[in-house]
């Protein structure tokens, strides 16, 4: 996997600059993420079905009281 | 309040001891960011001249300094929030415990976003342990931990996403509660990670930590992330004892990523409580990645506006790890959500037999101040992100957990503590309190004011 590539691609569309100074600390992380990564995501792909969605639920916001009619 | 530790001498007078205590001692550890003498001088008078009864009467208390407190820039760490507009008002748990009537004194140092566990802040400097001085408090509410082990104050808050009240109580060797997930209002608190972030106390004693949390439960309609939950005292059960319930131990992760004194000190508790079954939880260190991919993800998100705008406003020991962040696959983020809570449902019906279980709170007693590598399990890891490797797995899924401290199990370095984790199954916070009760009226835990950090 090209990270360096990756990194440019991302950075564009997200429209951030990476410094010279920063660059090479960002990869070095995002290739410990890289490594780690696959506990979860291979798991998820062998182990996990569309019934184990995660739930994360999103609760609608009601108007204040008094506010309809 | 329950503990002994504020006699019954007046508000104004508990505030003005702990003030000379922060003003003689904190120029060694740096717990405090901010003194609020006159906030706190002008409260603790009104507190004296009531007359109602309250649970917290004139008890002085901290906070890590991401919760609002009035008139003050809420930096949460950074150089980039103190140009930010004062809080308008304190942050809802400083109010629900300033109506119990203790009393404010203070912001307290941290580490830079909550993104650390060790409280090695580069624009305020390091937080160092009371214990030990050359070591680390802790983190990320290293502040809050030093400030009690230090006895300024018997009561600070902090928050916990990834073990950021966990780690810095181990470290401390003082008492520390990280409540169920959604259980307290996050209202008027800088967020780290919204799927993660909680908030909690730290004491010097179990009695003060209950009391304090009992203060502060109860619903908050300024917290759309909070769980509806009726207020479920605890401070009344303390006494219960542990008879009847159904104690484990966490064998393999939480054994075989902790270092001989973590070990050690579990099982001192374990013996305590006459605890001799080990209960094995599946897919743990997946768990921990899932926690560690949200929080990556998450929390660099908050600050794309910031990282595109002004990255090197940024402690170097976070810039890197948010710039990294924010550049994640979201399948990755997405697929850790739902690992998440595959280990819930795993965990919650291994709870069908067991109330409490034990585990180390970090796999070492507190490196010295600057370390950057670990030996744990065979491998060389990165020092600060291992502090919470066995935290995050038990914050993941937001089951509360009470943090005591033991001595003595590090024969290279007596002098200093390690916490272990005692763990319950969601909303159970009154069943770890009880046995941590229990563990301190046997005198197998207990948080002494160090003696490094009194004045000299």
């Amino acid at each position: 996997m090209d990270l360096e590539a990756y990194v440019d691609a991302q950075c564009a569309l997200l429209g951030l600059k990476l410094t010279a100074e920063q660059r090479p600390g960002v990869i070095r992380y995002l290739q410990l993420v890289a490594g780690m990564a696959p506990r979860v995501v291979d798991f998820a792909a062998e182990r996990l079905t569309p019934a184990d969605e995660s739930g994360n639920t999103f609760v609608p916001v009601a108007p204040p009281l008094g506010g309809g009619r | 309040m329950s503990g002994g530790a504020v006699p019954a001498v007046g508000a104004v007078r508990s505030v003005r001891e702990a003030l000379a205590r922060i003003e003689a001692g904190d120029a060694r550890i740096n717990a405090f960011t901010a003194v609020l003498a006159e906030r706190a001088l002008a409260r603790a008078a009104a507190v004296d001249a009531s007359g109602a009864a309250l649970p917290l009467r004139g008890v002085p208390f901290a906070v890590k300094n991401l919760f609002d407190l009035q008139g003050l820039a809420t930096r949460a760490g950074s150089k980039i929030e103190r140009e930010a507009a004062p809080a308008s008002r304190d942050a809802a748990l400083v109010r629900r415990l300033e109506a119990a009537g203790a009393v404010c004194v203070g912001a307290l140092n941290m580490d830079e976003y909550a993104y650390g566990f060790t409280t090695e802040n580069s624009h305020d400097g390091p937080t160092r342990n009371p214990h030990d001085p050359t070591r680390i408090s802790g983190g990320s509410s290293g502040g809050s931990a030093a400030a009690v082990a230090a006895g300024f104050v018997p009561l600070t808050l902090g928050s916990d996403t990834n073990g950021s009240i966990r780690v810095p109580a181990s470290l401390c060797g003082v008492f520390g509660l990280k409540p169920t997930f959604g259980r307290l209002s996050r209202a008027g608190s800088y967020p780290f990670v919204a799927s993660l972030d909680h908030l909690g106390p730290f004491a010097r004693s179990v009695g003060e930590l209950a009391a304090a949390y009992d203060a502060m439960q109860g619903p908050d309609a300024d917290d759309p992330a909070q769980v509806p939950r009726p207020v479920e005292p605890t401070a009344p059960q303390l006494e219960r004892g542990t008879a009847g319930l159904r104690i484990g131990v966490l064998g393999g992760w939480f054994a075989s990523m902790a270092l001989p004194p973590a070990r050690a000190a579990v099982e001192r508790v374990a013996r305590a409580l006459d605890a001799t079954r080990e209960v094995l939880w599946p897919e743990v260190d997946r768990a921990r990645t899932a926690a560690f991919l949200i929080t990556n993800a998450e929390g660099a998100a908050l600050h794309l506006p910031d990282l595109k705008r002004r990255a090197d406003d940024f402690d170097p020991l976070t810039r890197d790890r948010f710039l990294a962040g924010a550049l994640l696959p979201a399948a990755w983020v997405v697929q850790a959500q739902r690992v998440r809570h595959w280990f819930a449902r795993q965990v919650a019906a291994g709870f069908a037999d067991v109330d409490v279980l034990l585990a180390p709170a970090t796999p070492c007693t507190a490196p010295v101040i600057g370390t950057e590598w670990l030996e744990i399990n065979g491998q060389r890891l990165p020092a600060r992100a291992s502090m919470g490797l066995l935290t995050q797995p038990v914050s993941c899924i937001g089951l509360p957990v009470c943090t005591v401290p033991v001595w003595g199990c590090d024969p290279a370095a007596p002098h200093l503590p390690i916490g272990v984790q005692l763990i319950a199954a969601p909303w159970r916070e009154d069943l770890v309190l009880r046995v941590a009760r229990a563990l301190e009226a046997a005198g197998a835990v207990s948080a002494p004011v160090a003696a490094a950090a009194r004045p000299h």
